[in-house]
């Protein structure tokens, strides 16, 4: 890795935040002043951001509050390089998954050290609490022998390399060449449930589940006992309320397992930080435990905001995301998600992305363009 | 017994008869079209006079009656169209067949309505819904969005053909040899008409040159739009789409280079940037291009969308023009003669 003295000293102070998290200590400083340190550096480094600021009237000489930095459209992820160092920098490029001919999003990284341990510290705790230490790992996805540029999968890597016990790559990942290896699965978890390795903690995406329930076609696939599934990935503007609770009440039934053990997660190429529901990771009576809600971890920040003035929305209502992650070092700090949330006790729901707006005329929606 | 090709054309022409029956009452019906359609009362009054196909030529009826095709009766579902768009469905579904029902749009019915009434004939009439699995012959044309398309085609009874036109969008190339200005005041005309709601608007320009060329052409449409906003303001844009206007130009402020008004905005990229599609509402994404093949390497991924391109060389558009889209110079993109569908996609 090339060393960046400016860089590497904000990686440092974004990584005690992660290590304060996992001590269970006070976050090191305030999360406006690494936040407001970081738009000062990207902005310096990014032409871009400079003229997002300057466009919206902000001086990051003064800023002292992350809200008031502008956040970057996850759009601009495929138009242009936001990066804080050159091309030759980069030690891994992250890319949006591409169902259509357009582009696709790119999240260029020097240094993986922070997204790491903010996954692996948040990803433990929102999936692993009260595990009995490591289990099987199942990834219903491809390895990342075959998907290196997917951060999903580099998180789902981390999982196993660090929650997992020893197994092959054939006994992990069960999605290759887009296609998911039910028969594989299967054994892989007969094998756990004879040896004893109960329980396991299953990664996979919406779309893999619901592969999965077609190809059973009503047959049970109990798991053990205690086992965990982190679900993640979204239904293209659907609501929840017709497809997400129905897949998941089909996947505990099919699995055998509670409901609360099903953990959403919320994640994106163009961030180094993820959200999960805490149903694993408090206590089923506590009020910020509640499904469908979302938790941030201590270094980043999910705000809704006005689709249109992009300020805050008050506290009930539904806005766009942004979303502040210290862990963004090099990129952009503060990013404008195309999803619809809205901040409850405890965190914030996901509402799906923006539907887009119904044209009048015969003008083509961007929907449509897009195939959404 | 069919129709001649003639008797064919004389219908048609009495369609465009009670169209200019209608323009002739512009002022009156334009406040009544305005709240219809979200256009300024200016904007309906330039769309009346400019883009309602009411002048065509005998070989451009005859080039639509040879398209149109045979059928015992056409059912017209108009769902997603601007509102002279009624005029060339109609004129086309009339060529086809010598009865014809029509639904109007739910959004949009006051055109499509008061053209029936004009017109006064019992061979078109209008029917408040059609649904597709009632029609037992004849044809259906629809007009909307690709899901409604599909939703028709699979309601459709077995023998009844359905020929559906999509929503689209519009390009415009600017000429290594075109006068920015003047190609900027021809393009701001394509914008303008319909506050870009229609399937042939402009809503891309590449510019053939440099990045400062493509600049240089943004500043120029950009004067241009603003002295059309005095003539002919901008009409009524939702909630919904005032927010994908934001996104993109947030976006486009952080990826490229913006001029914002409050009526109307343009965007120029980097060389080699994606295609950002803004939203309509005279917005325009300006992306600099050296040649021809970037031009198609660029809108590939747009391709089955673009209905129409403007180019005042037409020689040099072959390179990347879709074998669907309509290709008119700068100025008229928004003026095709009536010589058949709007589009080359229907099927």
């Amino acid at each position: 890795m090339v060393p960046d003295p400016s860089s590497d000293a904000l990686h440092a102070r974004a990584r005690a935040f992660v290590r304060a998290f996992e001590a269970g200590e006070p976050m090191p400083e305030a999360f406006d002043a690494l936040a407001s340190d970081l738009a000062r550096f990207q902005a310096s480094r990014v032409a871009g951001y400079a003229k997002l600021c300057a466009a919206r009237g902000v001086d990051v000489t003064t800023l002292s509050r992350a809200g008031d930095a502008p956040a970057v459209p996850t759009d601009a992820f495929k138009m242009t390089r936001i990066a804080t160092f050159p091309e030759e920098g980069t030690r891994v490029t992250f890319r949006t998954s591409g169902t259509t001919a357009f582009a696709r999003g790119a999240h260029a990284m020097r240094d993986t050290g922070s997204y790491d341990a903010a996954a692996l510290a948040f990803g433990r705790w929102a999936l692993a609490s009260g595990l009995p230490g490591r289990v099987p790992v199942l990834v219903l996805g491809p390895s990342p022998r075959e998907a290196p540029d997917s951060s999903l999968t580099h998180m789902s890597a981390l999982f196993v390399e660090h929650l997992g016990v020893a197994a092959s790559e054939r006994q992990t990942y069960f999605v290759q060449d887009e296609v998911l290896d039910v028969v594989a699965l299967d054994e892989r978890v007969a094998h756990a449930m004879i040896h004893g390795e109960a329980p396991v903690l299953v990664l996979a995406t919406s779309f893999a589940l619901v592969h999965l329930l077609e190809a059973l076609d009503g047959a049970p696939f109990r798991l053990p006992k205690g086992s965990r599934v982190m679900q993640t990935g979204g239904f293209k503007g659907r609501s929840r309320e017709v497809v997400g609770e129905e897949l998941r009440r089909d996947v505990a039934r099919a699995f055998h397992i509670d409901e609360r053990a099903i953990v959403g997660e919320y994640g994106m190429t163009e961030l180094s930080s993820q959200f999960y529901e805490a149903t694993v990771a408090r206590a089923a009576a506590s009020a910020d435990a509640a499904p469908w809600v979302y938790v941030e971890p201590p270094w980043a920040r999910v705000v809704p905001v006005d689709p249109v003035t992009l300020a805050p929305v008050k506290d009930g209502e539904i806005g766009v995301a942004r979303i502040e992650d210290l862990m963004n070092v090099d990129s952009a700090f503060a990013v404008l998600a195309a999803d619809r949330v809205r901040r409850v006790p405890g965190g914030f729901e996901l509402l799906g992305r923006a539907p887009g707006a119904p044209p009048r005329g015969c003008s083509i929606a961007l929907d449509e363009l897009l195939g959404r | 017994m069919a129709r001649t090709a003639e008797e064919r054309t004389r219908d048609v022409r009495t369609l465009l008869e009670a169209a200019r029956r209608l323009v002739s009452r512009a002022d009156t019906i334009a406040p009544a079209l305005a709240s219809s359609t979200g256009l300024s009362p200016e904007g309906v009054r330039l769309a009346l006079a400019e883009h309602l196909e009411v002048d065509a030529r005998d070989d451009e009826l005859a080039s639509l009656v040879a398209r149109a095709g045979d059928a015992p009766q056409v059912h017209v579902i108009l769902s997603s169209n601007v509102f002279v768009g009624a005029l060339r469905a109609l004129a086309v579904a009339f060529a086809a067949a010598p009865s014809v029902t029509v639904r109007p749009s739910r959004r949009d019915p006051w055109f499509a309505r008061a053209l029936v009434a004009e017109l006064g004939s019992p061979a078109v009439r209008l029917a408040e819904d059609l649904p597709p699995a009632r029609l037992a012959e004849g044809e259906i044309h629809v007009y909307g969005r690709d899901a409604t398309i599909a939703a028709v085609r699979a309601a459709a009874l077995p023998g009844v053909r359905v020929v559906g036109h999509g929503a689209g969008l519009g390009v415009a190339w600017i000429g290594p040899g075109d006068d920015i200005a003047a190609a900027a005041a021809s393009l701001a005309r394509d914008v303008i008409a319909f506050d870009q709601r229609g399937c042939l608007s402009p809503r891309i320009a590449l510019v053939a040159g440099d990045w400062a060329r493509a600049s240089s052409f943004a500043e120029a449409l950009d004067a241009q739009l603003a002295e059309w906003e005095v003539r002919v303001p901008r009409g009524a844009f939702s909630r919904d789409e005032g927010a994908e206007r934001v996104r993109w130009l947030e976006t486009l402020t952080f990826a490229g280079e913006v001029r914002a008004r409050a009526a109307h905005a343009v965007a120029v990229a980097a060389a080699g940037a994606p295609l950002a599609v803004p939203v309509p509402g005279r917005n325009v994404h300006i992306a600099p291009v050296v040649d021809p093949a970037a031009a198609a390497l660029l809108l590939a991924p747009l391709a089955r969308a673009i209905v129409a391109i403007g180019v005042n060389d037409a020689s040099v558009a072959t390179g990347f023009v879709p074998p669907h889209a309509r290709v008119s110079p700068l100025g008229r993109m928004q003026r095709p003669p009536l010589d058949g569908p709007v589009d080359g996609r229907a099927g």
